[in-house]
């Protein structure tokens, strides 16, 4: 009796997939929910464990191959069966003539993986190496940081612990970014905001400068899935909502004040305390008093939705992923910080499972993570509004006619117009603001 | 040629045991032939006793006529052929038999093997491979009598071969030079390993050495226990009346291979031939059937309750439980 | 308060505890008479007796064999190497004898052997070694290496309480340049305990033995440069203080381990290796060592002072190191 093995779905809008690589040899022995193969979708990457334990039987989907979800791509036999002979498809291996997708998928051969490249562009899959060290590599998977955009001090420009300490820590100020969760999200997955701070390769904002092989005026490297979904979906969204944009200046002095006194009760917990919950308990409390923020449009109908999901924008190394925090509004703080470090960290080590980037309701990104004072973030769609975060920086304010220095956060809310006026976006802003900017008690 | 019995060189002896203790020593020497019979030529070809081994066969008188003299209190360092001393100093062949056998409760609880064995609370030092580094050792414990003007002695054993280490040098010249009360016993059996004598030195006697030291030495025939008696008694006394160490050399004869595995092919079989003449056991037990002190009947019922005690010490043992593998990082510090 | 040179810290130590034990002697090669050759028992004759203060021969084996027999019988006692160059004479005795005993067959052997190591002082091949290392493959031995007066004395102490083998490695070089005002209650350094020499946040300095003032030294010159650097001076090197090596390392990333001993197969490769295994996902650049090179110990001045780890070799590495 063998077991098949399917392309799951990961996402509900989800109808396809791309084979990434096998992890296990036709014969090879496998144990029941280890780790079988690696996909590729608009929504995650991930790996796949095994349905069964057993012998993998056959490989019937090579790498770099799109299908249809649910398609069997493989058989799990008993422990110890033979594979079969002479099958099409029995070895794992990058497939150097990947076929075509089935379906029409838009996602071609090309998968987000180093062994993938082609001739034309030489290193384009690929990522190169970045000099850091153990410890660089350790802070870096804890905030999710990609180690290369940061500028490396270091000899030869090696990326030093200093490096990317003062990087999270500038990135911090502003929130989001360094949570041990959602550490420097870069943008929200599907509504990247500013463009330049957006997918760190493709945006060009790869920390190292491209490559050109000896007389090429330039190089042509395929977007990966990630890639291609994410840019269909930017401008589905900008041809979708007409997108306005306000800003607010928000003093997080309080915050700072009540993060400071919270964190060790919080690591006690297990949980590193950044600022991140505090803006979404704050965001959760605005929809709470003007919930058109938590809606959506379905033809000529506004949706209100009674749960508030907040979904959380995480960098990955290839592009983003917007992981949801489930009932946000019935959390406290200490929920929203643990939930979304587990977030933050399943997300950036691909073991999100389809249910954890479904139900979103609202989006906050942080795009100060690079520094950026604030950011205006395209419309995660079908949702009706987006929160950016700008960098946590000190300023000098004027408070009773008198100038003291504060920590500033601008926080920008880009929404759609059809239903939100720039009325309704002030209301809840101002919600936001007197959330965080509230005395501690 | 009669079959020699024992006689003291010197003509006349010094000491002389009484019966009694004649007789103790009769019993501890067959006790000590047939606990290393036993795990020389069975356990050990059964591969209940594993790794080396090495038995005093035929230098049973050695072990037993010095160790007879100790007090209480004294100190021993014996050597790897002295099994006697370990059985006269209280050591009950069911724990030789289990540290033979690598047991818990062996005197090393399985950390080494065969006569690496010891218990400072029976005042036995455990030897070392590394020959000769019981010679200082023992300088030292006499060290610390004389320190506290305490009338104990140390004594210490080794073969001749152990002789031709610097340890041994140092540590009669230092017991020499601070006239410590401690014994230096030489089993001189004639092979170490498999170099002769004549290629472990060049001098007929190891006892010759001790003048260089300023201090007596002695040469004993080893096979023959009533010597060994006396020249042991002699030389403990003078240590005990501080007057510092000597050096007693016995002449015998190893009767087997170094070890179990050695066959002993490079001795002339005619040596062997020559020595089992002079076997120390049957030899004394002329001697004490020629005194009236020992029937044929008793000396049979003495090997008989010898053959008992090992049984029961081999049965005893292989109950014993191996030590246990997480004990293996114990005990290398203090651990209070 | 008078100032206490670490010779005579070691001395008051040994001195203390024989008035309060009298388990407690000392045996070795002119340590009685003449004082040591170093005068670390100097006056000791006179107090405690010949019974207590030992003149041996030329015998390192018999001293420490003698000192282990002492042992077992119940004694506590210190043995000199007049040089610790010349313990390789008794080598046998301390790592067959001395250090196997308590696991073969449960005998404590609580004996000290010290005596006087390192360069610095010209004294050439077989009067300037720092032989740690040979013994630090030894289970059983513990090994102390003070670089204090304060440590001196306590060391000396504790090893001498200790229920196990210790050799204790006191620096000629320090013997009379430095002292400090001690305690006059009674104290002990408790053996595996290293101790922080100076805090800092950029570098560790993990070293021991007279290697902890270069890395001082090297300290004040980096902080110039605005590298803050840590200094952990080990004290005991077995059993090593594997928690204070461990926590410098994850605290600064970047560590240099510094030894007066010759580098390959020195004491400080353990320290790199521990680093490796327990710390390294804390690590922000190579782990660097500083010793002398696999050469005797040589006499000429010039000589001496290449072979000798350097204030500038230290600051010259930890600057490579800290713009890693």
């Amino acid at each position: 009796m063998s077991v098949d093995v399917i392309m799951p779905q990961m996402g509900e809008s989800i109808a396809e997939g791309t084979i990434v690589k096998w992890l296990k040899n036709v014969g090879d022995k496998v144990e029941r929910d280890e780790p079988l193969f690696e996909i590729s979708t608009d929504k995650v990457d991930a790996e796949i464990p095994s349905p069964a334990a057993g012998t993998l039987l056959e490989v019937l989907v090579t790498p770099g191959t799109t299908v249809e979800i649910n398609t069997i791509v493989g058989r799990i036999g008993a422990a110890g069966e033979t594979p079969r002979a002479g099958k099409p498809a029995d070895t794992p291996a990058p497939s150097a003539a990947p076929k075509p997708a089935p379906a029409p998928a838009p996602a071609p051969q090309p998968a987000p993986v180093p062994s993938t490249a082609t001739a034309t562009a030489p290193h384009a899959g690929e990522r190169t190496v970045v000099r850091s060290s153990p410890v660089v590599q350790k802070i870096a998977a804890e905030h999710g940081v990609d180690i290369s955009l940061i500028d490396g001090t270091g000899e030869g420009g090696r990326v030093t612990k200093k490096d990317i300490l003062s990087y999270i820590d500038s990135a911090s100020r502003p929130s989001v970014a360094s949570a041990p969760a959602p550490a420097p999200a870069v943008a929200p997955t599907l509504s990247a905001p500013a463009a330049a701070t957006a997918a760190p390769r493709a945006a060009g904002n790869a920390p190292r400068p491209q490559v050109f092989p000896a007389g090429q005026d330039e190089v042509r490297e395929p977007m990966s899935i990630m890639r291609k979904k994410i840019a269909e979906h930017m401008v589905m969204s900008k041809h979708t909502s007409p997108h306005v944009y306000t800003i607010f200046e928000v003093d997080m002095n309080e915050v700072v004040k009540r993060r400071e006194a919270m964190k060790r009760e919080y690591a006690g917990e297990g949980v590193k305390l950044t600022f991140l919950p505090f803006f979404i308990e704050a965001a959760v409390r605005g929809i709470k008093e003007y919930p058109i923020i938590n809606s959506s449009v379905d033809g000529d109908t506004i949706i209100y939705k009674k749960t508030v999901n907040v979904g959380i924008a995480v960098a990955l190394e290839n592009g983003l992923i917007v992981p949801v925090i489930k009932h946000a509004d019935q959390m406290n703080l200490l929920g929203l910080a643990r939930t979304a470090a587990d977030l933050g960290e399943r997300a950036r080590t691909k073991r999100l499972v389809p249910d954890d980037v479904q139900g979103g309701t609202f989006t906050i990104t942080n795009v100060g993570v690079f520094g950026g004072t604030f950011g205006l973030p395209i419309i995660n769609q079908p949702q009706a509004a987006i929160m950016g975060l700008g960098t946590i920086t000190k300023r000098p304010v004027v408070i009773d006619d008198a100038i003291a220095i504060r920590p500033i956060v601008y926080l920008s809310l880009s929404y759609d117009h059809r239903i939100i006026d720039g009325a309704d976006a002030a209301r809840f802003l101002t919600v936001v603001k007197r959330e965080l900017e509230k005395p501690a008690a | 040629m009669a079959e020699p019995t024992t006689t003291a060189k010197r003509g006349r002896l010094t000491h002389v045991p009484s019966d009694k203790i004649k007789l103790e020593m009769l019993h501890y020497m067959k006790l000590v032939r047939e606990i290393e019979d036993r795990i020389e030529r069975k356990l050990y070809r059964q591969g209940r006793i594993v790794g080396g081994v090495y038995v005093g066969l035929g230098q049973e008188a050695i072990s037993v006529g010095t160790a007879i003299h100790m007090e209480k209190d004294d100190v021993v360092a014996p050597s790897h052929r002295d099994m006697g001393v370990f059985l006269m100093r209280g050591i009950t062949p069911r724990r030789i038999i289990a540290q033979y056998m690598g047991r818990r409760t062996g005197l090393t609880r399985g950390r080494d093997g065969n006569m690496h064995m010891g218990d400072m609370n029976y005042n036995v030092i455990a030897f070392v491979s590394h020959l000769g580094d019981n010679v200082p050792v023992a300088a030292g414990c006499a060290l610390v009598f004389k320190q506290k003007g305490e009338k104990r002695v140390a004594l210490c054993y080794n073969g001749e071969g152990a002789t031709s280490r610097g340890d041994w040098h140092e540590g009669i010249n230092f017991a020499s030079v601070h006239k410590l009360p401690v014994v230096y016993f030489v089993n001189n059996n004639a092979y170490a390993y498999s170099t002769p004598t004549t290629l472990q030195m060049a001098v007929e006697d190891v006892a010759m050495r001790a003048p260089g030291y300023g201090i007596p030495g002695e040469v004993v025939d080893g096979n023959d226990i009533l010597a060994v008696y006396d020249a042991a008694r002699r030389a403990v006394d003078r240590a005990r009346a501080g007057e510092g160490p000597s050096i007693v050399e016995f002449k015998t004869f190893r009767m087997t291979g170094h070890s179990a595995h050695d066959d002993a092919g490079y001795v002339p079989p005619e040596m062997f031939e020559e020595w089992k003449k002079k076997d120390p056991i049957p030899r004394f037990e002329r001697t004490l059937m020629a005194e009236g002190v020992l029937t044929e009947k008793r000396r049979d019922e003495m090997q008989m309750e010898c053959v008992k005690i090992v049984d029961d010490a081999v049965d005893w043992a292989e109950q014993q439980p191996y030590p246990a593998p997480e004990e293996v990082t114990r005990d290398v510090y203090y651990e209070g | 308060m008078a100032m206490t040179t670490y010779v005579d810290a070691i001395k008051e130590g040994m001195w203390e505890e024989m008035e309060k034990d009298d388990r407690v002697f000392i045996l070795g090669e002119d340590v009685g008479i003449y004082g040591g050759a170093f005068k670390v028992t100097k006056g000791m004759l006179d107090r405690f007796g010949p019974m207590r203060v030992i003149d041996t021969p030329i015998s390192e084996s018999a001293i420490v064999g003698a000192a282990i027999g002492a042992a077992l019988v119940g004694m506590r006692p210190v043995a000199e190497m007049q040089f610790i160059d010349f313990i390789s004479c008794a080598f046998d005795q301390i790592v067959n004898f001395a250090a196997k005993c308590r696991y073969r067959w449960g005998a404590g052997v609580p004996i000290v052997v010290r005596g006087p190591c390192g360069g610095g002082v010209h004294g050439g091949p077989f009067h300037s070694q720092n032989p740690e290392a040979y013994f630090f493959n030894v289970p059983g031995l513990k090994i102390v290496c003070p670089s204090t007066a304060y440590d001196a004395k306590g060391l000396i102490k504790a090893a001498i309480r200790d229920p196990d083998p210790v050799l204790y490695f006191e620096h000629k070089y320090l013997y009379r340049r430095i002292k400090e005002e001690l305690p006059a209650e009674d104290f002990v350094v408790p053996i595996g305990k290293a101790a922080l020499r100076r805090e800092g946040g950029d570098l560790s300095i993990i070293t021991y033995g007279a290697m902890v003032y270069k890395a001082l030294e090297a300290a004040d010159e980096l902080a110039k440069d605005g590298v803050d650097v840590e200094v952990l001076d080990l004290r005991t090197l077995l059993p090593m203080d594997e928690e204070a090596v461990i926590a410098t390392a994850k605290k600064t990333s970047k560590v240099i381990v510094l030894h007066e001993a010759t580098k390959t197969g020195g004491p400080g490769g353990e320290v790199v290796a521990r680093i490796a295994e327990k710390a390294f996902e804390y690590l922000d650049g190579p782990i660097v060592r500083i010793a002398p090179p696999d050469t005797p110990v040589p006499y000429s001045p010039p000589l001496e002072e290449a072979f000798l780890p350097q204030t500038g070799d230290i600051v010259a590495a930890a600057r490579k190191l800290a713009a890693y």
